[in-house]
């Protein structure tokens, strides 16, 4: 009897996992081999798995010249939208950090871009940026700062520019949230005692802060390495990586290659490129932070 | 000296805050006028504002297309997903939390590992596996998607929120003849309401907002949720800006008043929740 209450408290605990489990296994694992094995098969126009083909379908998306200007548009639109939320997102977390008056409603306006639906905000923009009749033209006009109206999505360049703008709009407050949420937990004694010391503005943001919100960084960081990269509806809906293939991202690149062009074995070939990139991304930066942890 | 220098700090932080608040308004401002011009002057560039204020044109919208079907629809799959979520993640973060167990740290692993795989890379497979199942096109499939996709976030803000309440109550009402599923729905549960509150409208509006998935597998009119949907007002040729930026709004602002109720508890548990232990 004994016994038998001992082994089933042993396997007791994976009983309490098996709904999770079996909920991540049927859609998430099952998905993952799936786009394993397709992008090393030979898969017809219907989506029909012919067979084994080994490396064709990798061979065929480098022989592509859009595939190439689409993982350099995937880095600087991951290095640009990441890097530069992270910045801005840190210096209003400084700021709303402060007591002033207002402080809550500001706080408050600063969520709603993380909390409104990527399409929604995209399309906004998308209308917001429209070189006929779009409202900033409108604007712009009427406050007087340009003669007649700019097409401001006129080049591939000054189009990836605006949806790299609204990457950056719509990811800088989780930054600053979770900044916020580190900087709230530092003691204030310790500034007051720097400040004894002598210590300036610069050298207490170095020495203090920095060390002290860097778990919160890393979170926010690692997090927005992997939701930036793999984010779609912004290229999707502002230029479907119009014009001639020169906007995509990866995921907008697979996403066109399976579901316009009906190429699911490319498509897969590139998603399985996508996740190494995206681990290397990510472990290089755990590596970096933990590397930075140990030395203090 | 000091003096002058706190208030010119004053002054600059202001206007740094109120220019970043007009930057994040922009697209709300004018998402509200332009869902409130009339189609005559959608294309006219001469006014910023509505000449005349169409009102009506947010009680059109629900005639102009099946939108409160799209409503349903995003209420169904966000609450089921919601749901499903949490029933899942409540004891897979119970015994992260309280139960010690052989590869603990390896299924902790791979629940952060899950997060790396969105559903945009994997929707090759995704769009395979529903077809065989035959989970395409159907409003329990983008369940089924958004709860899976949202269990490790589910998991993480749990299970901090269990570790962060002492175990001792619980053993207490062991004590008192209690089985661990009792005492955790009678004794646990309560004192963690403000977490599972949190991580249910998280969950709640992450599955509310998502677009791909839907976009990919729901080809059938009446089963699209309101982010797919509001693609009817943006023809090919003809775009209804105003009747899209209206059925926008009133998808946005419920959204947005359940995010800024649960952004204190969101945010701690995010940072802190899966950093500890």
């Amino acid at each position: 009897m004994n016994k038998k209450k001992k082994a089933l408290s042993t396997i007791q605990p994976y009983f309490w996992l098996l709904p999770s489990v079996l909920l991540m296994i049927t859609m998430i694992l099952i998905p993952i081999i799936s786009v394993f094995k397709i992008s090393f098969s030979e898969v017809g126009r219907s989506g029909l798995v012919k067979g084994f083909n080994g490396i064709q379908n990798y061979l065929d998306v480098f022989n592509e010249p859009a595939f190439w200007t689409t993982l350099k548009n995937t880095f600087v639109w991951t290095i640009a939208v990441v890097g530069l939320s992270t910045v801005i997102g840190f210096i209003l977390a400084m700021v709303l950090n402060q007591e002033f008056f207002g402080r809550k409603i500001v706080r408050a306006i600063v969520i709603f871009p993380w909390a409104t639906a990527l399409i929604i905000q995209s399309v906004i923009w998308k209308y917001i940026v429209n070189a006929d009749y779009g409202s900033l033209n409108v604007l712009l006009k009427k406050l007087g700062i340009i003669d007649s109206f700019v097409n401001w999505t006129g080049t591939a360049q000054t189009m990836f520019a605006w949806e790299c703008w609204v990457g950056i709009f719509v990811t800088f407050p989780f930054v600053t949230f979770c900044v916020l949420s580190g900087l709230q937990s530092i003691d204030t004694a310790l500034y007051e005692s720097a400040s004894v010391d002598g210590a300036g503005f610069w050298s207490k943001l170095f020495k203090i802060t920095l060390p002290l919100v860097r778990p919160s960084l890393t979170v926010s960081t690692v997090l927005n390495i992997i939701y930036v990269f793999n984010s779609f509806p912004i290229v999707w809906t502002i230029s479907k990586g119009a014009p001639a293939d020169q906007t995509h991202t990866l995921v907008t690149y697979l996403y066109k290659f399976s579901f316009s062009d009906g190429k699911s074995g490319q498509a897969a070939a590139v998603s399985v490129i996508g996740f190494v990139i995206l681990a290397i991304l990510a472990s290089i930066y755990m590596f970096m932070s933990l590397r930075g942890e140990g030395e203090e | 000296m000091t003096g002058k220098r706190k208030t010119w700090q004053k002054i600059a932080l202001y206007i740094f805050v109120i220019i970043l608040c007009i930057i994040i308004l922009y697209p709300y401002f004018v998402m509200l006028i332009t869902a409130l011009k009339n189609n005559n002057e959608m294309y006219a560039t001469d006014h910023i504002l509505p000449q005349t204020w169409e009102w009506s044109n947010f009680a059109e919208i629900w005639s102009a297309a099946p939108v409160l079907r799209y409503f349903i629809n995003s209420f169904l799959i966000a609450g089921g997903a919601t749901l499903l979520a949490i029933l899942c993640g409540i004891p897979a973060a119970y015994a992260l939390a309280r139960m010690k167990f052989k590869g603990k740290s390896i299924f902790m692993g791979a629940v952060i590992m899950s997060q790396m795989f969105s559903p945009v890379v994997l929707l090759v497979g995704i769009y395979k596996m529903m077809v065989n199942i035959n989970l395409n096109n159907s409003i329990l499939g983008l369940i089924l998607l958004n709860a899976a996709f949202n269990q490790a976030f589910a998991i993480w803000l749990l299970r901090g929120t269990f570790v962060s309440i002492s175990p001792e109550m619980e053993q207490a009402a062991k004590i008192d003849g209690c089985g661990t599923v009792r005492a955790l729905i009678k004794v646990l549960l309560p004192m963690a309401l403000p977490g599972i509150i949190t991580t249910l409208i998280f969950v709640f509006i992450n599955s509310w907002n998502e677009y791909t998935i839907a976009l990919t597998l729901i080809s059938t009119d009446t089963f699209k949720p309101i982010t797919v949907g509001i693609n009817v007002f943006y023809g090919f040729n003809f775009i209804q800006w105003q009747y899209l930026f209206a059925t926008s709004l009133c998808a946005t602002i419920p959204v947005v008043i359940l995010f800024l109720l649960i952004e204190k508890h969101l945010v701690a548990g995010l940072t802190s929740g899966g950093v500890k232990g």
